[in-house]
């Protein structure tokens, strides 16, 4: 299996295409967090709350989506059960913000919860591979879902209302939970490090490893990598991402149900990976607020929006092998390429080693 | 260094907060969160129905004093995560004051917060969780159909004077509604002499119910109460059907169990089926039959306690909102509380201490796909103790 | 120990007896599943949808007034064009490019979202059921059997035969076979590989169309009901070995028995993460499944 950025820039050394390609997806990561700001700062002026909010949202399943990414972009795994650790970051993030309205311990709580429950599911999960692992993940988060559903101590099918608005400290300042415009740079603050920290770890030689593992899995055994370690460790990786956005959720909106952990929100993040662009850890975040407009905007004249993200989806799966951002990002990196030596950027400054 | 400036601007503003945008002179809007799409989609589908009809006679009436009703329609797809954020658009992008529609007991507490955050109102006509007007209820939550609680005394009444020591097998869904509701009728069936036989919980969405038969086969019932719903029933009644488990035995059950949606296809397993609701589209009422003929007229199919219910809830708000002068939240809520209106299935009165309609309760049974009033126990007698302690 | 008994006759022998039904259904619909994962290398995420497809076609034709036997063999051929499409259409675009496993299950699973939605359009959302072609009941020694469920075990095992026949003895079956064991072999010793791929995908369609004919009755039918089967017959499929026919039918047959004897001990709830464990189990220890692959055995 060639690594897929490779066909849009043939005769070049791979190093160089990769870090060509990473460095335009920061350079729309960036974007991203001007429009952001900008689109905070408008919201306060005009007084609105709702597309703050409803922003803030889409952003928290970016999240989600960036976690099926790292697997699926860089392991080929696709996991059909991310919503698992996405639901149980948001609701032990919402029982200890019931039980202690602290922001840092309720993200500190979710990501522990979630390392313990990765750790269990990768060595479930990393047995095996290909569409074994796609229905094993599958399975997986069905059975922790109806657990879920039928247990009284976490609200079982009516879920959990009540989790109480927080002050979030962010050093000399504070932002309360509750605050639209606050909320959602806290939560693009929270989304841009996960996306810094999986950049960076995937341009590590550990990154290597994988994008090696998912070309040749057998030349990367006789080479002395240990696969099964490297595996786990996107593994645990994706999952943190998920679990650490889901632990948002619940400040957000107050309430946690069962259906965070449904097929339908692993289905959707796997939706929003491939419209947005596999391996470009860029396009899922913007596939994410992609499709969180168009369903508001189909969703106001037809109930059957579904139709209409399903072809789009099966039309990105056919035609799209990098999804929407595919369309853009090989222009910039080739304009990037061009400027070389590129400019030291803020965003990338991080990400290399 | 910009940024948290910038951030910090950001939320000094937003905590100074804006109030909402200055009211509009009319039409009254009026916000519906309910599911179009998904597992209960019929419900959504009554429910819209009930309410259209209603702001339709309203209007043509004159309106709610003097302005017109428009109701503004978001799909909730059964998910309380997206009827959450509908409400909040509803609440905050269509600026209504009130809001209805939602159907699962878990998006009705959602949304019940949301009202309670925005400082809105919200009034269900669907949800039956006996939480929502008891343990979790909310100054700015309403309930204008019967919770559990009433339907379960009902069919208690009922059976008492049908069989006073019967012997009762209880089949709920395996869920926290289900096993809610199988407790409920267990204690009012118990507080009658009723005897227990036997219980199971089955997953939702089970396909085949035979695994469970030999269990009441063994316990030898007389009657069998289940709160299943939807495609569940069908799937129960016309496998014990098809074993005939249905001969000899009284098979009762919660409102959603059998309804104007699944009945067609439960067929005549269906026949004889006793539950205890709050509407029959048979209630023989002057003011029922024009509601069914009318419905019938609109949307060729009868009303259910869903479509009755929620038709009702729209004169409720309109008398509620004519007696405050405005549709201001804590004038309404003061309105409704203790309010007292006519509804196709008679007086309703919402008591002020839980935000619960007190409701006329009948007992009906099945009879050629048809739901005959049997019985019917005034609404004091079914409300039970206030258990709302939040106001 | 009359209280044994009566246990054994009322609760335990029913059990047996009304799991091998259930455990037919789940066959019916896992065959198709297995011979177009073994051969194709695809796992149809849509394959539940298409169940429903066949039930809904079952039902409509129904309306018109077509007998439900007629319909038995009806349905599953009206099956055949929506397998040669989707094959050709679909699967065959992303066949060869990267990643066959898991394009070929976006775009199934995105088939099935678009299918179910397209149900809920033209059929309505409400649950429907066709009336039960075979009515009455038999009794013997306390087990009780409605007739169209004992039916549904024998057309269940002429079914396996009939697919075992095709797939082992004849010609075309090793035509399939040898697809299935090395294309490019295959197709250099004559064997016309697209017509086959076609061919298999269509026939596990017809097979899940029949199975969607024979359940109405029993299960009903609304537009969401190809998610009822997903779990189990991905399961069975993992357990008895892509593609094998045996293997589809132990493990459909087996698993259905421990859920139902599970149910009398546990709660019903868990029976579900138990098949689930066992998938698990499977995977760790015999990740090939228990027959091995259609073709590799």
């Amino acid at each position: 299996m060639p690594e897929r950025p490779a066909r849009s820039f043939p005769g070049r050394p791979v190093a160089d295409r990769l870090s060509l390609s990473m460095r335009a997806s920061h350079l729309l990561v960036v974007l991203l967090v001007v429009a952001g700001l900008a689109l905070a700062a408008l919201g306060s002026a005009l007084g609105d709350t709702f597309y703050l909010r409803l922003a803030t949202e889409a952003l928290i399943y970016a999240g989600l989506a960036l976690s099926v990414d790292i697997l699926l972009g860089y392991t080929g795994l696709l996991s059909l059960g991310q919503a698992l650790y996405f639901g149980i970051g948001a609701y032990v993030s919402a029982l200890t913000l019931m039980a202690v309205p602290s922001f840092w311990l309720a993200l500190l709580a979710a990501s522990g919860a979630t390392l313990v429950a990765a750790l269990i599911g990768g060595v479930i999960a990393n047995r095996v591979r290909g569409v074994y692992f796609a229905l094993i993940t599958f399975g997986l988060a069905q059975v922790v879902a109806k657990v879920v559903y039928n247990t009284r101590e976490l609200g079982a099918s009516d879920g959990m209302i009540g989790v109480p608005v927080v002050e979030v400290p962010l050093g000399p300042f504070h932002v309360s939970t509750g605050s639209a415009p606050g909320f959602l740079l806290v939560a693009l603050a929270l989304l841009v490090l996960l996306y810094a920290v999986s950049a960076y770890l995937l341009d590590t030689p550990f990154g290597r490893v994988l994008i090696a593992l998912k070309a040749n899995e057998r030349r990367v055994a006789f080479l002395g990598y240990s696969t099964w370690r490297a595996r786990m460790a996107a593994y645990v990786l994706a999952a943190l991402v998920a679990g650490l956005s889901g632990a948002l959720y619940p400040m957000l909106r107050g309430f946690v149900s069962p259906e965070l952990l449904y097929f339908q929100v692993s289905g959707n993040a796997v939706i929003t990976v491939v419209v947005g662009g596999v391996g470009t850890l860029v396009g899922p975040i913007y596939g994410a607020i992609l499709l969180t407009v168009l369903k508001s905007v189909i969703g106001s004249w037809t109930e059957h929006q579904l139709i209409v993200i399903g072809v789009l989806f099966m039309a990105s799966v056919l035609f799209l092998p990098q999804g929407l951002i595919g369309l853009l990002r090989p222009r910039l990196a080739r304009w990037l390429g061009r400027a070389e030596p590129p400019p030291a950027k803020a965003a990338e400054a991080e990400a290399r080693p | 260094m910009n940024r948290t400036l910038l951030l910090g601007a950001a939320a000094a503003l937003a905590l100074g907060g804006w109030t909402a945008a200055a009211q509009a002179a009319d039409p009254i809007k009026i916000g519906v969160d309910t599911p179009l799409s998904g597992t209960y989609t019929p419900i959504g589908q009554q429910v819209r129905w009930g309410l259209e009809l209603a702001a339709k006679e309203i209007n043509a009436a004159g309106g709610i004093a003097g302005r017109q009703v428009e109701l503004v329609f978001e799909d909730s797809e059964a998910n309380p995560s997206v009827a959450v954020q509908k409400a909040e658009k509803l609440y905050q992008v269509d600026n209504v004051d009130f809001l209805t529609g939602t159907v699962n007991s878990g998006a009705t507490l959602a949304v019940g917060q949301v009202a309670d955050r925005n400082k809105k109102l919200l009034a269900t006509s669907v949800s039956f969780a006996d939480s929502i007007t008891g343990a979790k209820c909310s100054p700015n939550v309403f309930r204008v159909n019967a919770k559990a609680g009433q339907q379960s005394a009902a069919l208690a009444v009922w059976l008492k004077q049908q069989k006073a020591d019967a012997k009762v097998f209880y089949l709920g869904p395996d869920y926290e509604m289900g096993r809610s509701t199988v407790a409920a009728f267990k204690e009012a069936a118990e507080g009658v002499g009723a005897k227990t036989a036997g219980e199971v919980f089955a997953p939702l969405d089970t396909k085949d119910y035979t695994q469970y038969f030999g269990q009441i086969r063994q316990a030898r019932p007389d009657v069998i109460y289940t709160s299943v719903a939807g495609n569940d029933t069908v799937r129960l009644f016309t496998q014990m059907q098809d074993f005939g488990l249905l001969d000899n035995v009284q098979v009762v059950g919660a409102s959603g169990t059998v309804t104007s949606q699944n009945i067609k296809a439960i067929g005549s397993a269906a026949n004889g089926y006793v539950t205890g609701v709050g509407y029959s589209p048979l209630i023989d009422t002057p003011a029922n039959k024009t509601f069914v003929k009318a419905f019938n007229a609109a949307y060729k199919t009868d009303p259910d306690l869903y479509g009755a219910d929620s038709y009702g809830l729209l004169f409720a708000y309109k008398k509620a909102v004519e007696a405050a002068g405005s549709t201001d939240t804590d004038a309404v809520r003061k309105a409704l509380e203790g309010l007292s209106w006519d509804t196709p299935q008679g007086k309703k009165t919402i008591r002020a201490g839980d935000h619960q309609a007190v409701t006329d309760m009948y007992v009906v049974q099945v009879k050629d796909g048809k739901f005959v009033v049997a019985d019917s126990i005034e609404g004091d007698k079914a409300i039970g103790p206030d258990a709302c302690t939040r106001f | 120990m009359a209280d044994l008994v009566s246990y054994l006759q009322f609760v335990l022998a029913p059990q047996v007896v009304n799991g091998l039904a259930l455990g037919m259904a789940v066959v019916l619909v896992a065959l198709g599943l297995t011979i177009i994962f073994g051969l194709l290398d695809v796992i149809n995420m849509s394959h539940g949808e298409f169940y429903a497809v066949g039930a809904f076609i079952a039902l409509a034709l129904g309306w018109l007034g077509l007998s439900f036997w007629l319909l038995l063999f009806l349905v599953p051929l009206l099956m055949i064009p929506f397998g040669v499409l989707t094959e050709r259409l679909l699967i065959r675009r992303v066949y060869d490019g990267p990643d066959r496993h898991v394009t070929t299950l976006l775009l199934t699973f995105g088939l099935s979202l678009i299918i179910e939605e397209l149900l809920s359009i033209v059929f309505g959302p409400n649950t429907q059921r066709p009336a039960t072609p075979l009515r009455g009941a038999v009794e013997l020694a306390g087990v009780y059997m409605p007739v169209y469920r004992l039916f549904l075990i024998g057309i269940g095992v002429v079914v396996i035969l009939a697919v075992a026949w095709i797939v082992y003895r004849t010609r075309l079956g090793a035509m399939v076979r040898a697809a299935a064991y090395d294309r490019d072999m295959a197709g250099s010793l004559g064997v016309p590989v697209s017509l086959v791929y076609s061919g298999t995908f269509a026939f596990g369609l017809m097979l899940a169309g029949l199975a969607g004919v024979l359940l109405a009755p029993i299960y009903s039918v609304f537009p969401t009901m190809g998610r009822d089967f997903i779990l189990i017959a991905f399961t069975v499929v993992i357990v008895g070995g892509m593609g094998s026919i045996w293997g589809a039918v132990v493990a459909g047959l087996a698993l259905t028995q421990v859920q139902a004897l599970a149910a009398l001990v546990i709660s019903p709830v868990w029976t579900d993460p138990i098949v689930f464990g066992v998938m698990v189990l499977c995977l760790m220890f015999r990740p090939q499944g228990l027959f091995g692959r259609l073709g590799h055995a």
